[in-house]
């Protein structure tokens, strides 16, 4: 099902450095990791641990200082602009803590944006987006706005808009973190559901324990180094 | 590409739509800076069509078919054959040049004195066709005493008030009028007035003598030649096809020339261009006051959706999609304002001002420009070229206005876009 030759991401000595009131902040430092097509990986660490920074660099949305880093074995690192957009839209699914949905768009239209970006035609997109809401518990709700959605319906909108397109790298920053228990609860077991079924590799950073306790790998992170990297 | 672009103008419009209280209040200085510059315009080219229709009536028509050497000196040696005169009214009569011709007259122009018991003065006499110039020129229609000429008239003239008033003549008296003739004697020519006008400027009431064309020609021994065929238009913009058609018909015809309005009356020229550059000052001020309230629009707009902007751009939309949707809800909020703007000040201009705006209440006497009278109702003037010039003008200001807008989105970097909190 799944090529373990090629890694769905890894990074070689990654460094990131941001310039902050004129002193040099080392958030990410000298991180060499892989991880393989259809794990299911949290990011976990202390506030400022270099976990978000980490993820946006598996994103292209930082551009490593030093090192390298490939996605789905191509190398991002030197990408330019227009291929980085265009490897995100292809490659990479994204899911924000804040649910991050356009208010302008409906739950059908918000899951079936990066389609539409692809070019994909509309009886496609619909049959996609349909299947996957119903899969993931919100059919019904494709034609209401973000506004009219819970925070848990509007994180499945999140998380279907991010599977979509079958990306090599689904990547979520603290996906729990503006949900109560029995939301999170219900979310994680979707992204398990579609890891297990879809083969969807997901890498997440966050401080939730259950979400910790459900990863099938660990990589603890501290003052931007792996201090652990552990499987389950 | 296409369909992108379409993705694009899909979400320009929701979010014109999102932010629809903002978008009506800034549509809505568009929709009235259009109509006011669709107003101001319309009554400003109206305004120059009264002002050049009356320069040129009292002068030598839109078009004036003359020697080419005629204009500097005004010399009856430069004087236009016979044949000319009669190739000229011939061409006019075409099918092609008739329906934009609303008189064409003959003229014989001769600067002299004129004389009577209590004094002579100096004057220029401008032998006339009387079956046309009531059609041309404003004199006619300004009696003051008497008549106008009449066709079978002879030895009959229609002179301005001032001038019988310095020379103490009523109509019935006679006064001689001297000038020089083709054979540089000095020829004489008695004639009765018949009639005065007044026209309200002191340099036409006081040395303007009409006498009847034949008249003229028979006194200076010029037989069938004029100074010129004076061709008033009805519509001043005919000026220039009109110039065309009637040089090529013309060729090289005793060396005749057509000449338009501008060249014959270069201070009527002058007055218009120079209200026109007062008007695009205006019209400036105006379109930087909408352009500026556009650009306060999308930059607003673009700052409060730093985050949604970076989302789209993680999303996978490249940074020129992000300038070309700001550039789009500029252009769409424009285009939109803009027509609303063009019928609204088309309404408001030909709806409740068609019968123009009445500047008489301002004006003691006479209302006068570069040296014509004109009637002091304004009445606005619809021309198509200048509503999509106005179309065109806000359609270009809304997309330069959001330049800076969409520059300033594809700035947007987007992990620190995602912790924006607006």
């Amino acid at each position: 099902m799944t090529d373990t030759s090629r890694a769905a991401v890894r990074t070689d000595d990654v460094w990131k450095i941001f310039e902050h009131d004129g002193m040099a902040v080392e958030a990410v430092r000298g991180v060499t990791v892989r991880i393989d097509p259809g794990e299911f990986v949290v990011l976990a660490g202390p506030s400022g641990s270099g976990k978000t920074t980490l993820l946006n660099l598996f994103g292209g949305l930082h551009r490593p200082s030093r090192g390298r880093v490939w996605v789905d074995e191509q190398d991002i690192s030197s990408l330019s602009e227009h291929d980085l957009s265009r490897l995100r839209l292809e490659r990479i699914g994204f899911v924000f803590q804040a649910y991050n949905l356009l208010p302008i768009l409906t739950a059908l239209e918000n899951a079936e944006f990066t389609l539409l970006l692809r070019g994909v035609p509309p009886e496609e997109r619909e049959r996609k987006v349909r299947a996957l809401f119903e899969k993931i518990g919100i059919d019904g709700l494709e034609d209401r706005r973000p506004s009219k959605l819970s925070g848990g319906q509007q994180q499945r909108v999140a998380v279907a808009r991010a599977v979509v397109g079958e990306p090599a790298l689904v990547l979520a920053d603290e996906p729990t973190a503006n949900l109560d228990s029995v939301a999170s609860g219900a979310l994680l077991d979707v992204m398990t559901q579609l890891n297990r079924e879809l083969g969807a590799t997901f890498v997440f950073a966050t401080h939730d324990p259950e979400l910790i306790a459900r990863a099938r790998r660990t990589i603890r992170l501290v003052d931007g180094r792996i201090a652990s990297d552990t499987r389950q | 590409m296409m369909a992108r672009l379409v993705v694009l103008a899909r979400l320009a419009l929701r979010n014109l739509r999102r932010q629809a209280r903002r978008s009506i209040l800034t549509a809505m200085a568009m929709v009235l800076g259009l109509a006011l510059l669709v107003f101001t315009r319309s009554l400003g080219d109206g305004a120059h069509e009264t002002w050049i229709k009356a320069g040129v009536r009292l002068a030598s028509g839109h078009v004036a078919v003359m020697q080419t050497d005629y204009l500097p000196r005004r010399a009856i040696e430069d004087r236009l054959p016979a044949a000319a005169a009669r190739a000229a009214l011939d061409a006019l009569a075409r099918p092609d040049l008739a329906p934009l011709v609303e008189a064409a007259a003959p003229r014989l122009e001769l600067h002299g004195l004129a004389s009577s018991s209590r004094g002579a003065v100096p004057v220029v006499v401008y032998g006339v066709d009387p079956t046309v110039e009531p059609t041309f020129s404003q004199l006619d229609a300004r009696l003051a005493e008497g008549r106008p000429l009449a066709p079978d008239d002879r030895l009959q003239a229609y002179i301005g008030v001032g001038l019988a008033k310095r020379l103490k003549l009523q109509v019935g008296d006679r006064l001689v009028l001297t000038t020089q003739g083709v054979d540089s004697t000095i020829a004489d020519q008695l004639v009765r007035v018949v009639g005065t006008f007044r026209s309200g400027l002191p340099e036409v009431d006081d040395g303007i003598v009409h006498i009847p064309l034949r008249t003229a020609q028979d006194w200076v021994g010029v037989g069938g030649d004029v100074s010129s065929v004076a061709i008033l238009l009805h519509n001043s913009r005919e000026t220039e096809r009109v110039v065309r058609t009637l040089t090529a018909a013309l060729g090289a015809v005793g060396n005749a020339a057509a000449i338009p309005w501008q060249t014959t009356t270069p201070e009527l020229d002058s007055a218009v261009k120079l209200d026109d550059y007062g008007n695009y000052v205006f019209h400036f001020v105006l379109l930087l006051i909408v352009a500026l309230a556009i650009v306060n629009t999308i930059l607003m707009a673009v700052l409060a959706r730093t985050r949604e902007l970076g989302i789209l751009r993680a999303l996978g939309l490249q940074r020129r999609d992000t300038a070309t949707l700001v550039l789009l809800e500029g252009t769409l909020l424009t285009t939109v304002a803009g027509l609303v703007g063009a019928v609204l000040g088309l309404a408001v201009t030909f709806g409740i001002f068609r019968h123009g705006l009445d500047f008489s209440k301002f004006y003691s006497g006479e209302m006068t420009a570069a040296g014509a009278i004109i009637d002091p109702v304004m009445i606005p003037l619809f021309r198509l070229d200048h509503m999509l010039q106005n179309l065109a003008w806000i359609v270009i200001i809304g997309i330069v206005a959001s330049l800076y807008p969409a520059w300033r989105a594809t700035r947007i970097e987007i992990a620190e876009a995602m912790k924006f909190e607006g």
